[in-house]
């Protein structure tokens, strides 16, 4: 037997303090009565030296220290061990994401509660049944392993770490906590990995068996979930609204028939209809009409076993033409005015402007000192409240002019010239025609070049790296594009207008393809999506003066305003606990990401066998017919108290 | 051999076993009221005048009788001379006072409880002593213990109730009781039937049985008083004491439970009932006297009652 916690034993003093006492006999209390007689006569027996009186001083004190024993010895904590099993060094990694919050139902065992809950509780009986005294580890594998308590010997504190385990929303990286543990396994006594987990869809199982010190605690059994997979959304700048990608994951093991509810800023857009066969995906893609934007909710009216991943979300950027300013000298701008002109849808033709080089600098630094709202469409009420001053443009067309220093953040097209940033023109070319380089661009969809003649061209020789999209006959590059963080350039090193009619036909539609690409990647503070537990950062360096942003978090139906402080140029945002939406507002652009879980292996619920008894493999003590032995210790002590409690009743005198 | 207490001087730092003032103006006022009550229920009869059984002089004319000599001529009936010729003597009615007794049990076991028995048994005995005098009767205040004190003089009239209450003041415990040998000095002291009126706690009921056997074949008109304290009715013990008797001063470890605790106040009634059970089988008056309700009240009680002045 081995006690797994011996300090108990220190309580045997009490038991020496029983001996005391009834050796010393215990002062009695002292009342005075009128007539003593008269109690005694009631009393009956008188003599106090009696054999039985002795013989029951010495009973009732063996009573009591059987009593006493019992309970130390409960307090200690008792493990029957048959001397087989030794210490071990064991290192729990406990599975906390996404899937460990399905609800099991089905087991009678355990009703209603989460699979996490049920893990609290297998760390608690693994630390309490292990009958010798071993040393331990808790880590959290969540988005990132941790290490919830640093190895020990006290089990308790482990039962304590694991009590405060937090659910995790997103996926979690089980393989990772299990790598973590083996590095912090190394040279231990005999170490060994209990990864309590659903399965983390099969992985866990793959785990154990490359690894034979790893022992598979399987948690849950419930497989019945529908999830959403994927939601992604990208807008359609030709019809005006957004096409959204929907994925419904069917991990139960009957075929489900179930709707999802497609909603923008609460508002219903959309109710689909699935039939998933068991294990299988659905997918569509629906349109959304929403061209001002809002905040897209996916959403499976079905009471699963997790909850988590029946809604999802996504972000509905306004869809709003691009501010083009062509900066041209006045004879030539016709051409590009006509081009830009033909793509109404495209192009905000009320707010682009058509600049002299001379202006460009004053306009320039007139639209970025104004806070103009930008996500407002013309044509709509909003255009009403939109005042006078100089909007930003999405796109500057440089013809024939360049600044000396192109501005460091903006989409740039650079006709016959090249920003001396970029690369400088020297040479005329002899045989200007243009020879499309042969790997697909965006840029180049639909335009067929080859072979056309421009007019003008220079050698450019390049400083930057740049994707090359059209080289002379000599393999100087007439067309390429430099593609920065916060950067975009497209350059032309020739004169599209004095260029042969070929050309100058198909350019309207490189100058579309250009507006749609640049505009379409217009740079963002966030990315689209963000995983359940991922802090949100910016995904460049913010503004130098910015100490705080405003900014609105959506999470589990509820909007919270919120500050984020700012710090070296970035932010960090950790509450993406749920799925939901984030809004940044940077000056005067706002800047938006969805917050999903992001994994369909996560709703996959179903748990995978573990290939042995995990307890077996364990060691774990079953203790005395099915019970702990404390509790049969205290059973022994209640029963000894309460029969101590008869016989004082039945003790009238001494 | 019983003990007595000298008479203080009238006044003299009259305390309770607390501390508290045993007779104080209160008191005094209270008495006064119950003297009051008592004068209303005698309407107007001088209680202290009673018929008697004995021929004396008196103004109410009971019989003839022959004269014989010696006999006061003043008592010849000249008028049955004159139509007889023969001397009759007329008999008129004696009238004698009636002696009013409180037999007080000063044993250990009586200065105990919370109030103090003893305190509230002697403010009884004052109470009652003085209605008796003021009532033009003759009392007298008796302690008793292994047996009878020499008490006070039969006293009458208002004027001695300070010292009554003196002595009562003064008077302290003795260590044991023993009614019967009491009665039996009661006896030989007091030969003239009177009212006994006996205070005592009445544990040992066998001899105070004895005792007042004794009293009533000497035809007195009896009366007991037996004083309880809410501590014997309802003892607040429980578990391991070592029990101390208040009279001997024995000592005996007792493991008090809820059964023995049952028993005892099925026993304590028990007691009470006996001793109402004896004193209704030989008309003998009896009243309980609870510590815990204020002394004129029950002295009230009892007078409206009417057993002590019947």
């Amino acid at each position: 037997m081995t006690l797994l916690a011996p300090w108990a034993l220190w309580f045997l003093v009490v038991a020496g303090g029983v001996v005391a006492l009834y050796l010393l006999k215990i002062k009695r209390r002292s009342a005075t009565v009128p007539a003593l007689d008269f109690w005694l006569s009631l009393a009956g027996q008188t003599k106090v030296h009696t054999l039985w009186n002795r013989l029951k001083r010495l009973l009732s004190m063996l009573l009591w220290l059987v009593i006493v024993t019992c309970l130390i010895l409960a307090l200690g904590n008792p493990i029957l061990s048959l001397g087989k099993i030794k210490p071990r060094a064991i290192a729990v990694v406990i599975d906390n994401s996404a899937s460990m919050q399905a609800i099991e139902k089905d087991d009678g065992a355990s009703e209603g509660e989460t699979r996490l809950a049920l893990a609290r509780k297998a760390v608690e009986e693994i630390s309490r049944g292990r009958p010798v005294a071993d040393e331990w580890l808790l880590i959290e594998a969540g988005r990132e392993p941790r290490v919830l308590q640093a190895w020990t010997f006290d089990a308790k504190a482990v039962r304590t770490a694991a009590g405060k385990v937090t659910p995790f929303g997103g996926k979690g990286d089980v393989a990772a906590g299990v790598e973590l543990a083996g590095q912090l396994t190394a040279g231990k006594n005999d170490p060994c990995i209990v990864v309590i987990s659903d399965g983390a869809a099969g992985s866990v199982q793959q785990l154990a068996t490359s690894n034979p010190g790893l022992i598979y605690w399987p948690i849950g059994t419930s497989t019945d979930n529908i999830g959403i997979g994927q939601l992604a959304v990208r807008p359609h700048r030709q019809n005006g609204n957004y096409q959204a990608l929907i994925t419904l994951v069917n991990a139960s093991d009957v075929k489900v028939d179930t709707s999802v509810t497609l909603e923008v800023d609460g508002r219903s857009q959309s109710v689909e209809l699935a039939s998933i066969e068991p294990g299988a995906t659905w997918e569509k893609v629906v349109a959304i009409e929403a061209p001002t934007g809002g905040v897209l909710r996916a959403s499976i009216d079905r009471a699963d076993a997790l909850a988590a991943d029946n809604e999802a979300y996504a972000i509905l950027e306004p869809i709003r033409p691009a501010v083009v300013w062509l900066v041209t000298p006045r004879d030539s701008a016709f051409f590009f005015e006509q081009a830009l002109g033909s793509m109404n849808e495209l192009v905000w033709a009320e707010e682009s402007l058509t600049l002299p080089p001379a202006q460009f600098a004053a306009a320039w630094d007139a639209a970025h000192a104004a806070s103009k709202p930008a996500e407002a469409q013309p044509g709509t009420n909003n255009t009403a409240s939109i005042d006078t001053t100089i909007r930003k443009p999405d796109l500057v067309i440089f013809n024939g002019w360049t600044p000396d220093k192109l501005p460091a953040i903006g989409r740039f097209v650079v006709v016959n010239g090249c920003p001396a940033e970029l690369g400088t023109l020297g040479g005329e070319i002899a045989e200007p025609s243009l020879h499309v380089v042969p790997r697909p661009h965006p840029l180049m969809q639909h335009v067929t070049l080859q072979g056309a003649r421009v007019a003008k061209g220079e050698k450019a020789t390049l400083k930057q790296p740049a994707r090359v999209l059209a080289n002379s006959a000599d393999g100087d590059p007439l067309l390429f594009l430099v593609d920065q963080p916060s950067r975009q350039v497209l350059c032309l090193a020739f004169d599209v207008v004095a260029s042969d009619l070929p050309f100058r036909n198909a350019f309207p539609l490189l100058l579309r393809n250009t507006v749609s690409f640049m505009h379409e990647e217009a740079p963002s503070w966030l990315r689209s999506g963000y995983a359940v537990g991922e802090t949100v950062r910016p995904v460049r360096t913010l503004p130098a003066n910015t100490t705080k942003l405003a900014a609105k978090a959506l999470s589990a139906g509820k909007q919270v305003d919120l500050d984020l402080p700012v710090k070296d140029g970035t932010f960090t945002y950790d509450g993406t606990f749920t799925p939901g939406a984030l809004r940044v507002q940077v000056g005067d652009e706002a800047s938006f990401a969805a917050i999903n879980i992001g994994d369909e292996h996560e709703s996959r619920i179903a748990v995978a066998a573990a290939a042995e008894d995990p307890a077996q493999k364990l060691g774990l003590s079953r203790g005395l017919l099915g019970a702990m032995p404390w509790t049969l210790l205290a059973c022994v002590a209640a029963f000894g108290v309460a029969f101590e409690w008869l016989s004082y009743h039945l003790r009238w005198t001494e | 051999m019983p003990s007595d207490t000298a008479i203080k001087e009238p006044g003299a730092g009259r305390r309770g076993r607390n501390g508290s003032s045993l007779f104080d103006a209160d008191f005094l006022k209270k008495l006064e009221t119950l003297n009051l009550i008592a004068r209303q229920l005698v309407r107007g009869r001088r209680a202290a005048m009673r018929p008697s059984i004995k021929k004396g002089a008196s103004i109410e004319f009971k019989d003839f009788r022959e004269y014989s000599p010696g006999d006061d001529p003043r008592t010849v009936d000249w008028m049955a001379y004159a139509r007889l010729g023969e001397l009759f003597i007329k008999l008129f009615r004696q009238e004698e006072e009636l002696d009013l007794w409180v037999l007080l049990d000063r044993s250990t076991s009586m200065n105990f409880g919370e109030p103090n028995k003893f305190d509230h048994a002697r403010r009884i005995a004052a109470a009652l002593a003085y209605i008796g005098m003021s009532n033009m009767d003759s009392a007298s205040v008796l302690p008793f213990d292994e047996g009878l004190a020499q008490g006070m003089p039969r006293l009458r009239g208002k004027g001695p109730v300070l010292r009554v209450m003196d002595y009562l003041e003064g008077l302290t415990t003795a260590p044991a009781t023993d009614f019967e040998k009491t009665a039996q000095m009661f006896m030989s002291r007091v030969r003239r039937p009177g009212i006994v009126v006996v205070i005592s706690d009445f544990y040992g009921l066998q001899r105070a049985r004895a005792g007042l056997d004794r009293l009533r074949f000497m035809k007195h008109q009896m009366h007991v008083v037996q004083v309880v304290s809410p501590w014997e009715r309802d003892p607040p013990l429980r578990g391991e004491l070592k029990l101390v008797d208040a009279e001997t001063g024995q000592q005996q470890n007792l493991t008090i439970t809820d059964g023995l605790l049952k028993k005892y106040k099925a026993a304590y009634e028990g007691l009470s009932t006996d001793l109402r059970a004896y004193s209704m089988k030989y008309s003998i008056g009896f009243d309980q006297a609870h510590t815990d309700v204020a002394f004129d009240e029950f002295v009230r009680r009892v007078l409206q009652h009417g057993r002590l002045l019947a």
